[in-house]
């Protein structure tokens, strides 16, 4: 059975992967859908949603529209999930793909600084960065990143430990091969599969950190994201339930699809795993 | 290898480590701008330069660099984690009157999760694919995908306010007096919500986890075996999938129990709970630098001190290891 | 004969209460009151800090108090005189008054606090004493004499208790005062007794039995509750777990909302010692901002009303200058600024701007100031000024603020209850220091100003301080050092079985001395 099929048979990947879309659609058109500043007051504040067809969800404490917010936060909310995982694999496939080669001393070594990494709890830890760094988009995707890194470089450590015991890989070293260039060509395009789906369920992840950053004061204010949408409204919760629970369900939505897409992906990899096979 | 010398290496690496670390957070804290002093004047709505100049001096912070450090690695060889001239305290009575309740939080959270967690895991995949599994899987997706914050406001509304059942904030009743029993039972009812709220989203991370593992190991070979032989399927599943399965989750439980200290600075910030995670929080934005540094060891050398205990449990569960390393 | 003079001190008291004293007050009661956050320490001789002052109240005293008027009131001084050429204090001490511990209260520890402790310790009171007083003597046990250099209006309003607190002789003098132990438990002559504080929950003050003025305080225990989330601290008031929200506890939209409330009483009195004055602060060394044009075409470009009526909530009042209409010597014969976005870009053109991006360092004091900054940041980029927002935590801010590194930064400052002490430290050039960000931080220098300011402070008559201060006051809005956003109003609530919570001009600051329960 092909991947692809594999993949479209389980129905919660296809519902995450659809919803995916929508929200990656909805993040591109944007701009054009809502060409004004989502800061921009537009109505009068508080305005229920579902009242006015102009703002299907309403507005927010300053009057500003929330369908706008989420269009545009969609932007902000799926870079930051996207670019801090992006850090995070630069950090950890390198380190996993060395320790686990190199073996010895030096994966002793990596372990030992990827372990300390490991021992700071890290969402205390991505709080300090980002005050030492000032809360700034570069510095909240950073701090993200520098947290999140430690189980993809041992889940590639673990992949490449496996990887280098095979024939082709021992064949590579028996004729001479550059290691740079083994572990380019032979080992990496191998651990490929186990990295994207790590990378999706981590996506989401960086997505709920940023809100719960942003929940702590320690958000971008120049970026309307989901989280600071949240974390925004979160005083209003009794009165003006919509504020929050609008980018509240986006946050929640997108983590499902990146999940549920992620674990098909990595069902359709591993047919070992498929489901309904007992 | 035999164990105590497993455990000597292990105990010897984790001591280098702990090293580093207090190192590292004494610069990573003082990279941040501002500082105690200038943070307890400014708040004062007043301050003048001999006044700065005086808090520094209480605060150390008028020796070089390197010299404050050496006193504070110091300190810590000597088990001293410093003073806080803010608070008037020892860092180490601050940490320690925190403690339980940063236990009893996290301690709750960790039996909820744990619980829930794997009996949802073990069920969904003895149901892998029909109804009860895409339930549990979505339930669990839909606990692990919910912003903590949110989840902790909404129940405070939902549960206490609403429906008063239980009270919203804090760690007991402030003023009631109570002892024995029912003081035991007020603080219950101001556990419940903080410690549900802290352990839904593990129970996801369990329930995924447990679920994953026994199908990966009902495919393993000695299951197929014990298949093979003819045994039962819910004695197979029982004992020899469960069984074996249970290792990644001692993984990940030794990884929560590493959190346990400042873990939950969210749940005990909205929960007004007045454990380690708040301290580490009010510290950092205080800029207090003893407390923080003493929070961040303590909560290091716990994830250090499980770390060991995992490899311990995960040798004595699975001999194989042994063999391995 | 202690009986008349207790006499005569409580009808001087009962008059400072005015009408509030109607009811007979209920004796006995435990009122829940939030703080937050947690303050750092309860010796409020050596901390001031806004939550310090709020509980340490209730344990320290000062000589006098101010009602809603700001005029003085007897507290530990019984009574006092001044000289005629306006030189000479006289204070006389209330009798029978004793610490915590027992020890009597003496003119001893009047001279041992304002001339030597709070001298070395205290960040407001120092400047005082060392550039107006020339010698502070004891008279006898119950007499205290202060002479200036020269007449000081606003001498009479620096013994607040949060500005000058008494502090014990017997345990401070001779010893390191920020070392001493007793720091932790604190010995002051106040209403309340600091009885147990459980770091991170509560702090726990019970009656002082020997308290000097007879049958105060009314309350057994106040229970101050540290509740970290806004949000949290608006639930726990609903459901009961708290009685007082103190100013700013809560958001500024669950004000409306829990005012509605059964038994629930909302004030704004009680700060008008503080009167907060809230501006932006636009760093004049910097470019474009050092430009007049510029400054008066942004304060054209705010919508001050919005932020009034919808970022605060409808709280507050439009200020016209420095010196807020709650503080004596206010004068409302100023340019003025209506919002108007046309004018608003016609002096932004004529200043010569040329898109330069303007950083705006938010205040990180909660959702409704981040709020605020953001109506501001839209009401500038709509007259084409280039905002980005800096956002901070407060160490960060304090430290931006003291070292000038902003374009535009939130401030809002107290007035304590004369512009000599309140308003003059924001403009004057004397004042332009790092390291303090309620200095003169945007760096703004008229020698005009300066002048008018020193010689309004130590004019001897009212009468000529007035004229002077209208002076400048018109000078300082059309110059713009600062533009002024709100008088803010920070609204107490509690329930209204609460009687007599806030008597004073200083508000829940001067402590539950008075307040019963119902």
């Amino acid at each position: 059975m092909s991947f692809l099929k594999r993949f479209a048979r389980n129905r919660g990947a296809l519902i995450g992967l659809t919803i995916l879309v929508v929200v990656i659609l909805f993040a591109i058109i944007a701009p054009q859908l809502y060409p004004q500043s989502p800061w921009r007051t537009v109505a009068r504040p508080f305005l229920a949603p579902f009242v006015m067809d102009r703002f299907p969800l309403g507005t927010d404490t300053l009057g500003r529209d929330i369908a706008s917010g989420l269009a545009h936060g969609a932007r902000v909310s799926l870079t930051i999930g996207l670019v801090s995982t992006l850090v995070a694999l630069l950090i950890g496939v390198p380190l996993g793909a060395i320790a686990g080669y190199a073996g010895g001393i030096v994966d002793d070594a990596l372990m030992r600084f990827t372990e300390f990494f490991q021992t700071i709890p890290s969402f205390a830890l991505a709080i300090v960065l980002v005050a030492i760094l000032q809360p700034k988009l570069g510095s909240i995707v950073l701090a993200i990143g520098v947290v999140s890194w430690p189980p993809v470089a041992r889940l590639v450590r673990g992949e490449v430990l496996s990887l280098k015991t095979r024939e082709y890989v021992q064949a590579a070293i028996t004729i001479g091969q550059p290691t740079a260039r083994i572990i380019w060509s032979q080992v990496l395009p191998n651990t490929i599969a186990p990295i994207i789906v790590m990378g999706s369920l981590m996506i989401g992840s960086a997505i709920l950190l940023e809100s719960s950053l942003s929940f702590l004061g320690l958000g971008d204010p120049n970026l309307m994201s989901w989280g600071y949408m949240v974390g925004a409204g979160r005083t209003r919760l009794l009165d003006a339930w919509w504020i929050s629970f609008f980018p509240g369900v986006a946050i929640f939505l997108t983590v499902l699809a990146l999940n549920l897409a992620g674990e098909g992906l990595n069902d359709a990899l591993n047919p070992r795993l498929a489901r309904g096979r007992e | 290898m035999n164990l105590a010398q497993f455990l000597a290496g292990r105990l010897a690496k984790g001591i280098v480590v702990l090293f580093a670390i207090a190192v590292l957070n004494f610069f990573l804290i003082r990279a941040a701008p501002g500082d105690p002093a200038q943070v307890l004047a400014g708040e004062a709505g007043a301050a003048d330069e001999q006044l700065l100049i005086q808090l520094r001096e209480r605060f150390g912070l008028d020796q070089p660099l390197l010299t404050q450090l050496w006193v504070y690695l110091k300190g810590y060889l000597t088990f001293d984690l410093g003073f806080s001239y803010r608070q008037q305290q020892s860092v180490l009575s601050l940490i320690l009157d925190r403690l339980p309740a940063t236990l009893l939080l996290t301690g709750a959270a960790f039996i909820v999760s744990l619980g829930l967690g794997t009996l949802m895991g073990a069920l969904a995949a003895r149901r892998a694919g029909r109804w009860q599994d895409s339930v549990i899987t979505t339930l669990a997706l839909v606990f692990y995908a919910t912003p903590l914050f949110w989840v902790a406001l909404m129940s405070q509304i939902v549960f206490s306010l609403k429906l008063g059942l239980v009270p919203n904030v804090g760690y007991e009743s402030i003023g009631a007096n109570y002892t024995g029993l029912a003081r035991a039972l007020d603080i219950a009812s101001h556990l419940v919500l903080p410690a549900l709220t802290l352990g839904l989203f593990f129970t996801a991370l369990y329930a995924r986890m447990m679920r994953a593992s026994m199908l990966e190991v009902a495919g393993a070979d000695f299951v197929k075996t014990a298949r093979a032989k003819g045994l039962a399927p819910g004695l197979v599943s029982r004992r020899h999938v469960a069984r074996n399965a249970i290792l990644p989750v001692v993984t990940l439980a030794g990884l929560q129990a590493g959190q346990l200290v400042g873990g939950a600075v969210l749940t005990e910030t909205v929960f007004a709970w007045p454990g380690i995670g708040r301290l580490m929080f009010d510290a950092l934005v205080q800029r207090d630098y003893s407390v923080l540094l003493g929070v961040f060891f303590m909560s290091s050398a716990m994830v250090v001190g499980f770390n060991i205990l995992t490899d311990i449990v995960y040798r004595l569960a699975d001999p194989r290891i042994e063999a391995v390393s | 004969m202690t009986g008349l003079r207790f006499g005569l001190a409580l009808a001087a008291s009962a008059l400072a209460l005015g009408v509030a004293q109607a009811q007979e007050p209920k004796k006995g009661g435990t009122v829940h009151v939030v703080v937050q956050p947690e303050p750092p320490m309860l010796m409020q001789g050596l901390n001031q800090n806004g939550p310090t002052n709020m509980v340490a109240g209730n344990i320290y005293e000062s000589l006098l108090r101010y009602n809603e008027k700001l005029e003085p009131q007897p507290s530990l001084a019984k009574s006092w005189e001044i000289s005629p050429d306006a030189k000479v204090y006289t204070f006389k001490l209330q009798e029978g008054v004793t610490w915590h511990d027992g020890k009597p209260f003496t003119a001893d520890d009047v001279v041992f606090t304002l001339d030597k402790f709070l001298r070395e310790v205290h960040p407001r009171w120092r400047p005082i004493v060392n550039a107006q007083v020339d010698k502070i003597e004891k008279v006898d046990d119950l007499t205290v004499k202060i002479t200036l250099k020269q007449p000081f209006g606003p001498m009479i309003m620096t013994q607040e208790v949060a500005s000058a607190p008494m502090i014990p002789k017997h345990i401070y003098d001779g010893t390191d005062y920020r070392a001493n132990p007793a720091n932790n438990t604190p010995i002051g002559t106040g209403p309340f007794k600091l009885k147990e504080w459980k770091k991170g929950s509560y702090i726990h003050l019970v009656k002082n039995e020997n308290y000097w003025l007879k049958g105060r305080p009314n309350l057994d225990e106040i229970y101050w509750q540290i509740i970290p989330d806004a949000a949290a601290r608006a639930v726990a008031y609903e459901t009961g777990k708290v009685d007082v929200l103190t100013g700013g506890s809560v958001d500024v939209y669950d004000v409306a909302r829990l005012s509605k409330l059964p038994n629930t009483c909302m004030t704004t009195k009680g700060w008008e010692m503080f009167a907060p004055h809230a501006w932006l602060t636009p760093n004049v060394r910097n470019g474009i901002l050092g430009n007049k044009q510029f400054r008066q075409g942004l304060m054209y470009a705010i919508d001050r009303e919005f932020g009034r009526e919808v970022v605060w909530g409808g709280l507050g009042k439009l200020p016209t200058g420095p010196i807020s209409s709650k503080t004596k010597f206010y004068s409302d014969d100023v340019p003025k600024y209506a919002f108007d976005p046309k004018k608003a870009k016609e002096l932004i053109k004529a200043s010569g701007y040329k898109g330069e991006t303007i950083r705006l360092l938010n205040l990180p004091y909660g959702e409704t100031w981040t709020r605020w900054t953001e109506a501001i940041k839209q009401n500038l980029e709509d007259v084409g000024v280039k905002v980005q927002v800096e956002n901070t935590d407060v160490p960060g801010w304090t430290q931006k603020a003291s070292n000038w590194d902003f374009d535009l930064n939130f401030n809002f400052l107290y007035q304590l209850g004369d512009p000599a002490m309140g308003v003059a430290r924001s403009y004057i050039t004397s004042n332009i220091a790092k390291g303090n960000p309620f200095a003169n931080v945007g760096g703004y220098s008229n020698p005009e100003v300066d002048k008018l300011f020193a010689d309004a402070a130590i004019a001897p008559t009212d009468k000529e301080r007035q004229e002077l201060y209208t002076k400048v006051q018109k000078v300082l809005a059309d110059e713009l050092p600062v533009l002024w956003l709100l008088e803010m109003d920070f609204p107490t609530i509690y329930r209204c079985n609460v009687k007599n919570l806030v008597t004073t001009g200083v508000g829940v600051d001067d402590g539950f001395r008075d307040a019963w329960k119902e």
